[in-house]
Formats: C-alpha cells, sequence, structure tokens
C-alpha cells in the first residue's frame, strides 16, 4: 500500500471529512460573526439596531427552558469518523488494473505474496467443517499461508524474456571446434572441480569452498612402461584402474587458489619423479614385479629347454610323423624361438592366466597354445 | 528440632499424597496435554486465527514453517545462531509493533538477507507510523544481524479479519 498517492488520497479524505464535520460549521459561524464586528465601526444605525435585535433574540433563545438531552438517545455524530476515515486503507491495487498490463512492472523480483497486487483469486488453507472460517477456504486478503512459501510470479515468460534480453549483451559464441565430448577432452585434458557454497548467513564465504580438485586420464600423460609403473606405485589410491583416472585433491591451504595451485604443483612433481630411476630401483625382484611376465619367468626358460629335448629326441628318432614341424633347425638361438608364433601364443596365454585369474576363456586359450606348442591331439 | 523429628512429622510419601499434591508422571494422564494445541473454552468465544488453529503436528500438512532458512539442512551450520536470532527477531517484533502484529512473523532468509513478512492491523495505526515503524524495524535488525533485513508487511484492517475458528 506504499505510495506517494496512496498519501495524497489520504490527505484529500481528511480534509474532505473536516469540511463534512460539525467543528468545520461551527468555526465558519464564528468568522462571519467577526466579520460583523469588524465592519460594525462603520455601519448605519438601523445596522447596529439589526444586530441589537439579533443579540436580543439570542438572550430569549438562552432563555428557554433547557431540554435534558439523554445521554445515547440520540446518535451524535462521531467525532473521530475523520480519523477513521484516514485510517481506512486504499482499495486494493488489483481494482485498478487494466487486463492489457505489462506483468512484468507490476512483479518486477521475487517478493512475497502480496494480495492488493494479484488480479485473479486465490486461496489457500483448510477447513474441517462449519465451525471454520465457515467452511469456506481462506481467500488471498489477511491470509497467512500465501505469504509463507516462495511464488513464482516474478518468473512469467514476460521476466525470462526480458532477463535474456538484458544477459545477451553479455554472451559470446560458444568456440569452434569443441562441439563435442571428446574435442573438450582433447584440447582440455586436465579438469579442474571446485565448489562455492550458497547459503544463509550473514557472511557469503564458507571454509568448505577452499577444497580444489583435478583429474586427468593417465593415458594423455607422456610415461613410459616404467614412469607409468611408478606413477602408479606413487599416487596409490589416487588412481582408479577401472576408468584410468586420477584425482588430486587438496583442503591443508586457506585458499581455494592455493589448493588448486598445490594439486597442479602435485601432478608436475609426480610426473618428472616417476621418469627418474633410481639406483635401488634396479634391484628390483621377481616378488615386486607388479605383474606376471613370462620373460622374465621361469616358464620360460622351462619352455625353451622342453623344446630344445624335443628337438634332440626328433633328430635322433627319424619319425616325421611325431615331429614338431614349426621348430627351426637351430634351436640354440632362443631369441628366434622366441619370436615364433606357437611360443608367443603360449606365452600370452601363460600371463592372462596369471594376471587376469583362472575363468573359462583363460584356461581355453592355455589349453589351445599347449596343444598348439606340443602338436597334441585331442580327437585321439 | 532435629532433622529426624521433622522427618516424624513430616506426612508419608506415598502415593495418595503424590495425588492430593497434584504431581502425575504417568503418561496416560498427559495425554491431554500438547503444546501448540489451544484449550477449548466454555461457549466457544477464544477467537483463533489459522496459525493457532492448525496444530503443530499439521505442519507441512496444512500449514507451512514460519522460518525458511538453510542451516537446518544436512552437514550445514549455524543452526543454533539462526534459530536464536529468529527468536529475537520475533521478541522484538512484538514488542515493536506493539498490539498491531496480527500474525505470527514469518521469517525468511536468502543468502544474506533477511526477509521478513507478517500482517499488521490498521486499528491503532495511521500509515505514517507504519512507514516508520517498518524503517526502524530494518535499520535496527540489520544492525544487530549484520544482514540486511527487509521487512514485506501486509495490512489487514482488523484483528477480526484475521479469526479463523472459535473455540
Amino acid at each position: 500500500m506504499a505510495s506517494n498517492s496512496v498519501g495524497r488520497w489520504i490527505r484529500s479524505r481528511r480534509l474532505l471529512s473536516f469540511v463534512k464535520s460539525p467543528e468545520f460549521r461551527a468555526e465558519k459561524t464564528s468568522y462571519s460573526s467577526q466579520q460583523c464586528l469588524l465592519h460594525s465601526s462603520s455601519k448605519s444605525m438601523n445596522e447596529e439596531s439589526n444586530d441589537l435585535s439579533n443579540q436580543k433574540e439570542a438572550t430569549t433563545e438562552s432563555e428557554d427552558f433547557r431540554v435534558y438531552q439523554i445521554e445515547g438517545l440520540k446518535k451524535a455524530p462521531s467525532a473521530k469518523r475523520a480519523e477513521q476515515w484516514s485510517k481506512r486503507a486504499p482499495p486494493p491495487r488489483y481494482h485498478s488494473m487494466p487486463i492489457d498490463q505489462d506483468w512484468t512492472n507490476v512483479w518486477p523480483t521475487a517478493t512475497t505474496f502480496k494480495w492488493s497486487a494479484i488480479p485473479f483469486p486465490v486461496r489457500q488453507g483448510y477447513v474441517e467443517n462449519s465451525s471454520e472460517n465457515e467452511s469456506v477456504i481462506p481467500s488471498k486478503y489477511a491470509n497467512l499461508e500465501l505469504m509463507k512459501g516462495p511464488n513464482f510470479l516474478h518468473l512469467t515468460p514476460g521476466h525470462v524474456k526480458k532477463h535474456c534480453k538484458a544477459i545477451k549483451h553479455f554472451c559470446t559464441k560458444w568456440p569452434e571446434g569443441l562441439q563435442t565430448e571428446e574435442d573438450c577432452h582433447k584440447h582440455f585434458p586436465l579438469e579442474s572441480i571446485t565448489a562455492d557454497y550458497v547459503f544463509a548467513g550473514p557472511t557469503l564465504t564458507d571454509d568448505r569452498a577452499r577444497k580444489a580438485c583435478i583429474k586427468f586420464k593417465l593415458s594423455d600423460l607422456d610415461l613410459d612402461y616404467h614412469a607409468k609403473d611408478k606413477f602408479i606405485r606413487l599416487v596409490g589410491d589416487r588412481y582408479d584402474s577401472a576408468t584410468d583416472e586420477v584425482t588430486f585433491e587438496s583442503d591443508r591451504c586457506p585458499l581455494k587458489s592455493q589448493n588448486l595451485e598445490y594439486v597442479k604443483f602435485l601432478l608436475t612433481a609426480v610426473y618428472f619423479e616417476s621418469w627418474k630411476i633410481e639406483e635401488w630401483e634396479q634391484r628390483k625382484e621377481l616378488s615386486d614385479m607388479e605383474k606376471y611376465n613370462w620373460d622374465i619367468n621361469k616358464s620360460s626358460k622351462t619352455c625353451l629347454s622342453l623344446l630344445k629335448t624335443i628337438k634332440e629326441i626328433d633328430n635322433a628318432s627319424g619319425n616325421e610323423t611325431s615331429k614338431l614341424k614349426y621348430l627351426p633347425e637351430d634351436v640354440q638361438d632362443s631369441s628366434s624361438v622366441y619370436d615364433l608364433s606357437e611360443i608367443h601364443q603360449y606365452k600370452t596365454a601363460v600371463e592372462e592366466l596369471v594376471n587376469d585369474g583362472e575363468n573359462v576363456e583363460t584356461l581355453t586359450s592355455y589349453k589351445l597354445a599347449v596343444e598348439k606348442l606340443l602338436n597334441l591331439k585331442t580327437d585321439v | 528440632m532435629s532433622f529426624h523429628h521433622l522427618l516424624a512429622r513430616s506426612r508419608p510419601f506415598s502415593s495418595s499424597f503424590l495425588c492430593s499434591r497434584g504431581i502425575f508422571s504417568t503418561a496416560s494422564l498427559n495425554k491431554n496435554r500438547k503444546s501448540g494445541v489451544p484449550k477449548i473454552t466454555p461457549f466457544r468465544t477464544k477467537p483463533l486465527t489459522y496459525e493457532e488453529a492448525v496444530p503443530p503436528s499439521r505442519i507441512n500438512v496444512r500449514k507451512g514453517w514460519l522460518s525458511f532458512n538453510t542451516t537446518n539442512l544436512h552437514e550445514e551450520k549455524r543452526a543454533g545462531e539462526t534459530t536464536f536470532e529468529d527468536f529475537l527477531v520475533r521478541r522484538f517484533l512484538i514488542g515493536t509493533w506493539h498490539r498491531s502484529l496480527a500474525s505470527e512473523v514469518v521469517i525468511k532468509r536468502r543468502h544474506n538477507m533477511v526477509i521478513l513478512s507478517f500482517l499488521v492491523s490498521m486499528e491503532r495505526l495511521l500509515p505514517r507510523q507504519v512507514y516508520f515503524l517498518q524503517g526502524y524495524t530494518e535499520r535496527l535488525l540489520s544492525g544487530w544481524l549484520k544482514m540486511p533485513v527487509k521487512v514485506e508487511l501486509q495490512t489487514v484492517a482488523s484483528q477480526r479479519d484475521m479469526v479463523f475458528k472459535k473455540i
């Protein structure tokens, strides 16, 4: 109800009521009598006599019997009327609203539900029986329930259009060449994750917002076998083998930017550290290996010696049918033996069997590799 | 007089003694005492607003909350401070809008803004007094709470307009 026009309205109403009120009439009469007195100095005799007769009349009137006024019998005009008028609220705004008005000017921002500015009927509440509000759901006037919840009267399509028009000036075009997720990942492999907290309180800062985190795929880093292995060992559980992602997180510094800088430093430090080969790393033994490697294990030597024995027997017997045909003439050269496809298949099968565990696929491939290696016949 | 002598003269601590003093501790006797549920008068003359008529057990069913803030959400802070501030604000408003506060005070907090919405009865107030009190409330509370306080009040012609039912 706050506006200048309202104030003016109230003042004018008060003036109007004052004109109507008996006090005003009394003042008016007294003024006229004063006027008479002022003019009396220049008055003629007959005028004076008129005045005298008037006075006489007044005295005769006053000499009449006074009529006893029973208090409260006649309804006297209320002296408080002017005050009451001034207190009465102006009519609600929705009465004077044109039907084609711009709603965004009526309700420009988020504010509490205001019944006097709502041009449509709304009711909220629950009535159980006729004893409650004459079994009518409370209307929008004097309804606190409607004032409680948030409303969306400031977010109509008209408002949204206006907002968009206002902020369009600040928007820029989406960069070329970043249409897909893969493009984005290719050009920006490092993902940094930070959070801001919005809450109700006297300050907008929150100590939880200092946390910073970076994420990247290990395959995006330029690493060889040793460096990759060392990197994974250094970062520990920050590496997720399922997604090939490394996550660095920090909340040790008081500011977000400091934490972000720190995690980037961590990445740099771990990267260069993983490329270094220390003197003690040369003393890595079979039991220190991160996974089963057929080339350096006993299995490769056993396989080679077995093939050599088979070759010796084959050469001695001279039976063409039972010979291993894929073996070269010279089995003393171990590198040529290792390059054979049968050996390679066996190697892969054994590595898979040990690294991935025993399951139907690894066992079947192992069986096939062994059959091929030793020229076994299963259908016999 | 010795302590033992006093003890001998005092009434025995029995169940009949408890009943005569009106001390009950059983649940069945307290079943009709509930907070926020007003007692019915003999001739049903006590006027109630909607807020008073709906019991607290119906909050979020038939009526809404009176305080809206984020502090009671999971892992949020300042729950105690906010509750105390709300208490302070309500007390202050009852005193400032003395006999003219027609409803409860709804305290909404958005970011660092505190929005107070309530209904004011115009029976004892002039419009200019309402404007003054609105500014007074905003200024003083903003200073105390260290947050901008906004008063979004609405007026009712009389306290009678608020009556929802009589019990």
